[in-house]
């Protein structure tokens, strides 16, 4: 979904940006990032939820080797699930106290947008738990999750493995369909359901002089998608290869010498730069 | 006399768009704007903003040529602000709809509550006292722009009509849509609760037109100077004794006495947002105040008496 892409772009860059601050600093001081405590906690943060996200992809492999089926493997993840995707608001937060340089109502709407998913609609819904879109999604996310805190984790610790970052931009190229097909079609299957039950929908008469059609606004999520994934959505595949191209040279340089390195930042940064011009 | 040059460069591009030279010191930014639309006819002077540096502010019509920190050659940098549309005719427009809408759903046309209600009227008085109110209230405001109101900056980016006209259009038909429904249900306490919004409706609308004469009659036709405010005889405009945008106190309240009348969530959720949008503009104005005005009344608060 958006959510993931768009959060990998943003994040992505608060991670570069202030680790490369925190760098220049021992120079400078001009550049501010992430004080020490920041730092110590955003690393922990990032860890606690790498770690998260694998006790979910875990959780996938092992129902699915228990039970032979890929059938309804939700419920053996159900509460991890719930448990980290919601621990995610915090990153809201730390957009607004400023600790991560990342606008906060990008966040909040990629943040939002699946936690609603969550909880919302698949939560609510009971019959679409079994439903096999479910699980497209839940993969693509958990594949995504794990390389993106994994790879804040590393930034931050300013010692970032080529494979993270390959995997981060390549991946994505087949997750972030695959997550976003799996989002809409869980939405359409919970869609009879909603209606049938009036599930959160408030009807007329009452004395608030006001109505909901949870139906309705489904629907509209569902129809928000195609604008949303398309400005929203951030890297479309040609300026993945071309970040990814522009990133390659950095990796080896990364292994020269000292000269090499000052190179290795700057085109860092300039990754980093480019990454923020395209999501302006 | 010694006389200026002016280069005007576009402040994306940096590509020089036009030279002038023999300028008059005193020419001000105004008169190169004039110059600078007979090379370029398509940039009407309303639509272009011209500054020091490409990412600078804009400068002011009436700055002088002489007095900016330029030498007497002067780079100046050209943005489009796109097609440029008079304050009147966006203001006409925002809330001519907002009347027209709201009486679509009043007289019920078609497709909008099903067949059986086409054409037919509410059974509470209230919807009809409600119609006559919200009616009123843009009737006023339509009049206020053709007979009170004075602009002092002449034009706006057209663009932005499309999103006024979403905020005041969509909010109309939402809240029109409830408060004429079939199946509106009437105030919980009755007359006595439409009586006291009446007179809030009432009062705040008599406040806000009086707040309008005041600033209307603070400056004449065709100048620019500014003045701070004060009360006058009428009592409506003593609000400024305490608050440095009583129309918005005002209008404001008008929407609440709406909001109470018709005891509907749309309508709360209008006020509301309305509120926090002249909050921001009152701050503004409230700010810009204090820094034009030296001994600017002490008392005085952006919107709300001794709290906001």
């Amino acid at each position: 979904m958006a959510a993931a892409a768009a959060t990998a772009t943003t994040k992505g860059n608060g991670g570069g940006s202030g680790r490369a601050g925190a760098g220049d600093s021992s120079g400078s001081r001009k550049k501010k990032g992430p004080g020490p405590v920041a730092t110590a906690y955003l690393v922990i943060y990032n860890v606690v939820m790498t770690a998260g996200w694998l006790v979910i992809a875990v959780g996938l492999v092992r129902a699915y080797l228990a039970k032979g089926s890929y059938h309804s493997l939700y419920y053996s993840i159900e509460k991890p699930l719930k448990f980290f995707q919601t621990g995610a608001l915090l990153e809201i937060l730390h957009c607004a106290i400023g600790i991560v340089p990342s606008s906060v109502v990008l966040t909040s709407f990629q943040v939002m947008s699946r936690v609603f998913l969550i909880w919302a609609v698949t939560h609510s819904v009971k019959e679409v738990q079994s439903e096999d879109s479910v699980l497209l999604f839940v993969i693509a996310w958990t594949i995504t999750e794990i390389i993106r805190y994994s790879f804040y984790t590393f930034s931050l610790l300013n010692h970032l493995p080529y494979i993270i970052k390959w995997a981060r931009y390549t991946l994505f190229i087949v997750l972030y369909p695959m997550g976003v097909t799996g989002e809409l079609l869980t939405i359409y299957a919970a869609l009879p359901y909603v209606r049938q039950a009036g599930l959160y929908s408030i009807s007329l008469p009452n004395k608030y002089n006001f109505s909901f059609d949870y139906h309705a606004f489904l629907i509209l999520v569902m129809i928000s998608y195609i604008p949303l994934s398309s400005t929203h959505g951030g890297l479309c595949p040609l300026t993945v290869m071309a970040v990814k191209i522009q990133c390659l040279p950095f990796y080896h340089m990364r292994l020269s010498s000292a000269e090499g390195s000052n190179v290795s930042l700057r085109l860092l940064l300039h990754c980093c730069h480019q990454s923020l011009d395209e999501k302006e | 006399m010694k006389h200026y040059e002016v280069e005007i460069r576009d402040a994306k591009t940096r590509e020089k768009l036009c030279f002038l030279d023999k300028v008059e010191p005193q020419a001000t930014i105004s008169e190169i704007k004039t110059l600078f639309t007979k090379t370029h006819p398509q940039w009407y002077p309303a639509r272009q903003s011209l500054r020091l540096d490409p990412k600078g502010k804009s400068l002011k019509d009436e700055d002088v040529l002489q007095k900016l920190p330029v030498g007497t050659t002067a780079t100046l940098y050209f943005r489009d602000l796109g097609a440029q549309i008079s304050w009147v005719t966006v203001f006409l427009t925002e809330y001519a709809g907002p009347l027209f809408i709201y009486l679509l759903f009043y007289f019920r046309v078609p497709f909008i509550y099903g067949r059986k209600y086409d054409f037919t009227s509410s059974r509470h008085t209230v919807v009809h006292l409600a119609c006559m109110c919200h009616s009123f209230h843009y009737i006023k405001r339509l009049l206020e722009t053709l007979f009170v109101h004075r602009f002092s900056h002449g034009t706006m980016p057209l663009r932005n009509i499309f999103k006024n006209c979403t905020y005041y259009w969509g909010f109309a038909a939402w809240m029109a849509y409830y408060i004429n429904h079939p199946l509106y249900t009437p105030p919980t306490y009755g007359v006595q609760q439409v009586k006291l919004a009446l007179a809030i409706f009432v009062i705040c609308q008599l406040g806000n037109f009086s707040i309008h004469m005041a600033l209307r009659d603070l400056r004449p036709a065709g100048s620019k100077t500014r003045k701070i405010p004060y009360p006058t005889k009428n009592p409506f405009t003593w609000l400024f004794l305490l608050v440095s945008c009583p129309n918005y106190t005002y209008e404001v309240g008008s929407w609440i006495g709406f909001a109470i009348m018709t005891q509907c969530v749309p309508v709360a959720l209008f006020s509301l947002v309305g509120f926090t949008q002249m909050t921001i503009w009152a701050k503004g104005k409230h700010r810009s105040y204090l820094k034009e005005f030296r001994d600017y009344p002490p008392l005085r608060m952006p919107i709300i008496p001794f709290l906001l």
